[in-house]
């Protein structure tokens, strides 16, 4: 049995507009679930839903099994860290922490030894006197966390946690996070827009888009298998043309690249396309070589810009089958804007994905 | 490194704005009997003068009074107005903004003059109470503001997170909310009295017999004296500003707010 269940859940907040359309969801015990998806997805919707501070249209929430749907926030056993940390300016960081505990009437000794505890996980023992205005932003976020989990609730919300971070201190504090939730165990939903975040830290991820799901599943499957052009594009495939299948066997499909047939996988969730099928081709811009002048095999093509990243060189190219973005290491050969050049395919981890794929999704 | 020139203008600016203090506060101890600068001679009898003239003494207690509970009356109900402005985006919310401006906005005199019109002349209403309505209405949009400000330093979240932890939206705002408005209130609560006890042309059109405040007498005493009096009771004013601004400064930190 999931441990948090979301049923058909429907939020509007214009007319006719829904946020969220028959939106179904389920989180096993201890599981870190990210939802990840742009702004305006219904990422935070569905998490404020949980949270009890959005009255659906429709639908049930369902925790260990007991309707949450129409219980009022304060009511639900729910600890939530923001994006903007949202600490008690007037209180010590002991006495936030503490905060959940008191409302709960939690005798007094227990209340110290618990924030004790909780303030140790996140190594600020020795901050607890101090103002949250004396914090810096990671030690903030850190309070927060302690101050949402030492209420040992039954599903932790964190609402785009790292956003307010540097980038650097995001990482760091996405291990802290990730090390928190599986020591304590604790069933966890989790909202960004950034898809490394959700891939490093999640159980599972969920791609939205408009109120409805994209695609479920763990962080590799994701990554290396889009079933949706959305998902590619979200997961950073940065590149994508249309092509005619030309045939299809053994889990293997072809299409034209350059003159010559390359080898392509498929979603292994559908059936094999029939040949003539229109597949929309997906690779992410170091799954691609290049070479100089257009005797190699491959799709010829022409430089028509240059950045340079450090360990690698980005080039733009432009073909017969469009313009890609493509990465080289910075220590082979540079291509100047105009050069002629050849692109060629390595296909292990492109994808094809069909328009009625999409439609079946 | 500021600039000769800089530094001179500074002066300049100085001596403008606290030169009339300066005379006043020298005339003050002159002996002349008319207002004169500079001050011939020594004396205290001018101060002694200030509290042995009744119409002065009176009128301080009614304009405390009216201070005091009109200041009150209108932070207990701009509180609301601020939260509400500053918590929820509403369709006339801007509207509303502006409405509750309008007093700052439009010359006293002209708010005066329309509230005798409407209290006094329509409505036949008690003085004090007129005085009472008056000040409280000159002093609500001040209230709005500062309280807003403080609110707008606040992270809306916090109250979110509160409820999450287990209080219902009563206590999130008295545990949370309220604690991080005190320097608001108090601020707003220094601004209104000093607004309140120093206003003039609302209170001219308002007051009626025997029923004065401080501001209004010290204008009808000048009309028929014109001795050190009134300059004595001004630097006790001015001392008596300073010092409430001063300590509201030092608890308070009220600059933040204005």
């Amino acid at each position: 049995m999931p441990h948090l269940e979301i049923h058909n859940l429907t939020v509007s907040y214009e007319k006719n507009k829904p946020t969220l359309e028959r939106f179904s969801l389920n989180v096993e015990q201890g599981e870190l679930l990210s939802l990840l998806g742009p702004s305006g997805c219904g990422k935070t919707t569905t998490l404020r839903s949980v949270a009890g501070f959005i009255r659906p249209d429709a639908g049930r929430i369902l925790i260990n099994d007991r309707d949450y749907t129409r219980l009022p926030p304060n009511q639900r056993d729910i600890g939530l860290v923001f994006q903007s940390y949202a600490l008690f300016p007037h209180l010590t960081v002991f006495h936030n922490v503490a905060f959940g505990l008191r409302m709960r009437r939690i005798p007094k000794k227990e209340v110290h030894a618990r924030v004790a505890n909780a303030l140790k996980m996140v190594g600020l023992e020795d901050f607890s006197d101090r103002r949250p205005a004396q914090l810096s932003g990671g030690q903030q976020q850190r309070v927060a966390l302690a101050r949402a989990t030492v209420i040992e609730p039954q599903v932790l919300l964190l609402d785009e946690p790292l956003s307010n971070l540097d980038a650097r201190l995001r990482v760091d504090m996405r291990q802290e996070i990730r090390r928190a939730q599986q020591q304590l165990g604790i069933t966890t939903l989790y909202v960004t827009h950034d898809q490394v975040e959700a891939m490093s830290i999640s159980d599972r991820v969920v791609v939205m888009n408009q109120g409805k799901i994209e695609q479920i599943g763990t962080p590799e499957d994701i990554f290396a298998a889009p079933e949706t052009a959305f998902v590619a594009d979200f997961m950073g495939f940065d590149n994508h043309f249309s092509a005619a299948v030309e045939s299809a066997r053994d889990g293997k499909l072809t299409v034209n690249w350059g003159g010559a047939p390359i080898e392509l996988r498929w979603h292994s969730k559908f059936s094999a396309p029939q040949p003539g099928t229109k597949a929309e081709v997906f690779f992410r811009a170091d799954n691609a070589r290049l070479s100089a002048g257009t005797e190699a095999r491959g799709l010829a093509g022409q430089v028509i810009l240059h950045t340079f990243h450090g360990n690698e060189r980005r080039y733009l190219v432009e073909t017969e089958l469009g313009e890609f973005s493509i990465m080289q290491d910075s220590a082979g050969e540079r291509f100047e804007p105009g050069a002629a050049v050849t692109v060629q395919a390595q296909t292990q981890k492109w994808i094809a994905i069909f328009e009625e794929m999409e439609q079946y999704a | 490194m500021i600039s000769r020139w800089m530094y001179i203008s500074l002066v300049i600016l100085f001596g403008f704005l606290l030169g009339p203090f300066v005379i006043i506060f020298m005339a003050s101890f002159g002996a002349n009997a008319n207002l004169a600068f500079p001050p011939q001679g020594f004396t205290l009898d001018w101060f002694a003068n200030v509290f042995e003239t009744s119409q002065f003494i009176d009128s301080f207690w009614i304009s405390l009074q009216l201070g005091l509970s009109s200041t009150i009356v209108s932070l207990v109900m701009g509180m609301p107005v601020a939260y509400a402005l500053t918590r929820f985006q509403f369709a006339a919310s801007g509207m509303v903004e502006t409405v509750f401006s309008a007093p700052i906005l439009v010359p006293g005199l002209v708010v005066g003059f329309a509230m005798l019109n409407f209290f006094v002349l329509l409505g036949d209403m008690h003085v004090m109470t007129g005085l009472f309505i008056g000040h409280t209405a000159i002093l609500f949009p001040y209230s709005v503001r500062v309280i807003s400000a403080s609110l707008r330093n606040l992270d809306p979240y916090v109250e979110d997170a509160a409820v999450s932890l287990g209080a219902n939206r009563l206590r999130g705002f008295l545990l949370v909310v309220l604690p991080n408005m005190q320097a608001g209130i108090a601020a707003a609560f220094v601004l209104g009295f000093i607004t309140s006890f120093n206003n003039v042309p609302v209170s001219l059109f308002l007051s009626g017999p025997g029923v004065t405040t401080l501001p209004v007498s010290m204008l009808s005493y000048l009309e028929y004296y014109f001795d050190p009096t009134i300059a004595a009771l001004s630097t006790l004013l001015v001392i008596f500003t300073v010092l409430l601004v001063q300590t509201a400064e030092r608890v308070l930190g009220l600059s933040q707010f204005v």
